[in-house]
């Protein structure tokens, strides 16, 4: 629990001059502000459904793959949404399409809508 | 003349002769009875006259009686030689004579005569001397004399012999020479009689005895009687053996004795001193062929009886202590004995496993667990260094032990290693220079290697990172990055890909940062009060998953939180973001009555003061509503404001813990000697929560990979046995499981149809695709 006793603030005589000049300022005003926000991909399901890795780590490909080069996540192992509105790695998404060139959940053709940036 | 010239040449020839005599009682060889000087007349005979030698006309014939003559004018000589009387004939004659009666067929006669004349002399005069003399000391003196004097006689005599020597008794293998004759009769008559053999050897055992209770004895005497019996060729049967069984029961009793009395770093002292004792022995008077056995039975008696009790005894406390210099003497001497360093790694090893135990297990001393711990590797390693020789066994056994007992306490060593690196890292830590923080570093990944369980240490590890990073805490970002690649190095590239992420996270947003900056001024916003907004963008999953909350802002924020969400969802399309309120930072600028401060406090602390700016007395319940803040946050905020040393504000009534009915105002006569005050945050309880969350996600995921390493081994085998699997499983999984534990997880996937129990054999499982 935080320490107590140190009264001595109250003590202490007041020595301001300039009270009368700050009386119409605010009494306390933010400055400086370190925000933290976390980004994830804006998907409705966030596993993917080729490679059953969620969508936020590397596709299960690529994570082999950095283990072998001693890297983390490949740049370009990002999301890919279709018209359907499902997504999936592009990484998966690309092997898929070279044999099937409907979506595997919805069966409705692929076409890409947006990549994740 | 001839004859000396041969006579000489066969004097230097003859200490290489087959038939060698052993001159050990004389140190010189050469000084026998012909005086070497004789070999000088040799160089006159360089005339170059020649010389026609004609045989006599009539054979010359011997007077009957020359060879009784000649052996009573020989035997006078010897007789002269034994009663050390001066002989009364030249030697050159001696010699002459003995060389006719050879030339004359008379050699074995001459021989026998020789031999009996010696015979009698050794019989009469030597054995009632010895027999005469009782005291012991003066026996063996008596003994050596007569010994010496012998060697003396028999030298003497066989010069004058020499002849028969090399002419007859070489040429008849079945006679010994005279040297030999001289020893073969003394062992006979002298020493090979039970009693004086006896009182000799009970004499020099005696003689050791003294000299092992520590008396100064005449090593010299000790020396030539042991020559003695090795030239008479009885070393063997009548004293080694004698001697070894003495020696083995002196060290029997004194081991025993000395193990009760003395405590162990003595003792080995001792031993010491004794081995060193024994050598000596050996280098000044006891035969070579002694050494292996004597020191053999010292290490036996004195090291090999008492290994166990030496160790059971002493080990601890020698460690406990340092005492590295009767360590490196224990060493020395077990090494000497069979089994000697096994006992001792042993016992080392166990002792360092009870250490280390009390060490890691006891919570209260959780505090001084990890720098206990590097200060117990390093002496360990110190005394492996300096006192065990480095022996790969021994430095096998620390790890060994290491990692035993570090493991006998699951997680919490994982835990307090990662806690302590963050303390190593952060920043006021100044005590160490960067090299003296590297090696730190190093000191504690060897630590670290022997815990099981590594992932714990990866969640704590990341959650302080993550405080690190987002608090601008890293004391060095050298540091951290070697740190980083250490664990790489030990644990591969997927343990550390995600706090490589966190790194680069930092890196992204601070170009992110820059270009927003840029993005506001381009923007002619219209309102006035400029704030000054970075924010940190976290990619989720690498990072530690933090509580969600939220939470009311003020107007103006909102206004900006959204400005930097379209900035940055115009950058990055597909992305959302999620706002953390728990880990944002705020610098408030505060009017008090004696002057400005800058407050650098808490996101949640700078919300609870923005609202004083509306009105100057606030309940906990306005508070509460206008802010949203979660209640335990609250109460903790305020107190920090209110109860902490820096109080910004004043609470009604006083007291250190804040409740739902207290009153807030801001405390106007705040006052600090420092423009920027921080306000601290109160953290005790929220880590213990904290603690608990992270381990409780650690042991989640552990599930997670037992439930994948099930159905991996079982995709591949398709059935199995319930115990392969489980040893599988062991030796798949990188952390410590409880066989329960795993039968839990079996159950599991069973429940959830991976898998099905064999309907014959219950004990089986099969795959189910």
């Amino acid at each position: 629990m935080a320490a107590s006793g140190a009264t001595n603030d109250e003590m202490m005589d007041i020595g301001g001059a300039e009270l009368d000049n700050n009386k119409n300022e605010k009494m306390f005003t933010l400055k400086k502000w370190n925000a933290v926000a976390m980004w994830s991909w804006d998907v409705e399901c966030d596993t993917c459904a080729i490679c059953r890795v969620q969508v936020m780590d590397a596709c299960l490909r690529c994570q082999g793959d950095g283990n072998r080069q001693a890297g983390g996540k490949q740049p370009e192992c990002v999301v890919v949404w279709g018209e359907c509105n499902h997504s999936f790695h592009h990484c998966c998404m690309s092997q898929w399409t070279q044999q099937n060139k409907r979506c595997p959940l919805c069966q409705k053709e692929w076409s890409i809508q947006r990549m994740g940036k | 003349m001839y004859e000396l010239m041969t006579m000489a040449s066969m004097m230097e020839d003859s200490p290489n002769a087959a038939k060698r005599p052993n001159f050990s009682a004389i140190s010189n060889s050469n000084s026998n009875g012909i005086s070497k000087t004789n070999s000088v007349l040799m160089v006159k005979s360089g005339v170059a006259k020649k010389l026609v030698i004609k045989n006599f006309r009539e054979k010359p014939k011997l007077p009957e009686d020359y060879h009784a003559e000649t052996w009573k004018k020989l035997k006078e000589a010897v007789v002269a030689i034994q009663s050390s009387t001066p002989i009364s004939y030249c030697l050159e004659e001696l010699y002459q004579a003995v060389e006719n009666m050879c030339s004359y067929q008379k050699a074995s006669q001459l021989y026998e005569n020789l031999r009996e004349v010696i015979e009698q002399h050794v019989k009469e005069t030597v054995e009632p001397y010895i027999r005469g003399v009782q005291d012991r000391k003066i026996f063996l003196k008596e003994m050596e004399a007569c010994w010496q004097a012998h060697c003396r006689q028999m030298i003497m005599i066989r010069s004058i012999f020499l002849y028969l020597d090399r002419r007859y008794v070489l040429q008849t293998p079945s006679i010994p020479s005279i040297w030999d004759m001289g020893l073969e009769l003394f062992r006979k008559h002298v020493i090979g009689q039970q009693l004086a053999q006896t009182r000799t050897v009970d004499g020099l055992l005696m003689l050791i005895e003294s000299e092992r209770q520590g008396d100064v004895v005449d090593r010299l005497l000790l020396k030539s009687l042991l020559r003695m019996l090795s030239d008479l060729q009885i070393y063997q049967d009548v004293f080694e053996h004698r001697f070894l069984q003495a020696t083995d029961a002196l060290y029997t009793a004194e081991g025993r004795r000395l193990m009760q009395e003395l405590d162990v770093p003595e003792y080995l002292a001792h031993v010491d001193k004794r081995l060193q004792e024994e050598n000596e022995r050996v280098l000044h008077y006891l035969d070579g062929g002694t050494r292996w056995a004597l020191i053999h039975t010292v290490e036996r008696q004195l090291i090999s009886e008492h290994l166990g009790s030496l160790l059971a005894k002493g080990l601890e406390n020698l460690l406990d202590n340092n005492r590295i210099q009767d360590l490196s003497l224990m060493y020395n001497l077990f090494s000497r004995v069979k089994n000697g360093l096994v006992e001792l790694c042993t016992h080392f090893n166990s002792y360092i496993k009870k250490k280390g135990r009390t060490i890691v297990i006891d919570p209260e001393k959780d505090k001084s667990m990890v720098q206990d711990l590097l200060d117990f590797k390093d002496k360990m390693d110190n005394i492996v260094l300096t006192c065990f020789q480095k022996s790969e066994k021994f430095v096998n056994s620390v790890k060994e032990a290491f990692e035993h007992f570090i493991n006998q306490r699951p997680n919490k060593p994982a835990e307090l290693i990662a806690k302590f690196v963050d303390s190593k890292l952060r920043m006021g830590n100044k005590e160490a220079t960067e090299e003296e923080l590297e090696r730190l570093l190093d000191k504690i990944m060897v630590i670290f290697r022997f815990i099981h369980g590594k992932d714990v240490f990866e969640a704590f590890y990341k959650k302080d990172l993550a405080k690190r990073l987002l608090v601008g805490k890293s004391a060095s970002v050298d540091a951290e990055k070697s740190m980083l690649s250490k664990l790489k190095q030990e644990c591969g590239g997927a343990f550390t890909s995600k706090l490589e992420g966190m790194f680069k996270d930092m890196e992204l947003s601070r170009d992110i940062n820059v270009a927003f900056k840029q993005y506001v001024a381009n923007l002619r916003t219209d309102f006035d009060s400029a704030i000054d907004l970075t924010v940190n963008i976290l990619t989720m999953g690498y990072w530690p998953t933090y509580p969600l909350v939220e939470v009311n802002l003020p107007k103006e924020m909102v206004q900006y939180q959204e400005i930097f969400n379209k900035f940055y969802l115009g950058k990055h399309s597909g992305r959302k973001l999620q706002w953390q309120p728990t880990l944002g930072q705020c610098m408030l600028k505060a009017i008090f009555d004696n002057g400005k401060k800058e407050l650098q406090v808490s996101l949640f602390q700078a919300l609870v003061l923005l609202l004083f700016n509306e009105s100057e007395d606030l309940s906990y319940d306005d508070i509460k509503t206008a802010t949203n803040i979660e209640e335990g946050e609250l109460k903790r905020t305020l107190q920090s404001l209110a109860c902490g040393k820096a109080r910004v504000l004043m609470k009604e009534p006083k007291g250190k813990d804040v409740t739902e009915e207290d009153k807030f105002k801001y405390n106007l006569e705040f006052t600090n000697k420092l423009f920027r005050v921080k306000i601290n945050q109160i953290q005790m309880k929220e880590t213990n929560e904290e603690q608990k969350a992270t381990e409780e996600r650690v042991f989640q995921d552990r599930q997670y990979q037992i439930d994948a390493a099930i159905v991996r081994i079982m995709k591949m085998r398709k059935t199995l046995s319930h115990q392969l699997l489980v040893s599988e499983l062991y030796n798949q999984l990188k952390f410590p499981v409880t066989p329960v534990d795993l039968k839990k997880r079996i159950e599991s996937l069973i429940d959830r149809d991976y898998m099905a129990r064999d309907k014959e054999n219950p004990k089986q499982y099969n795959y189910v695709a």
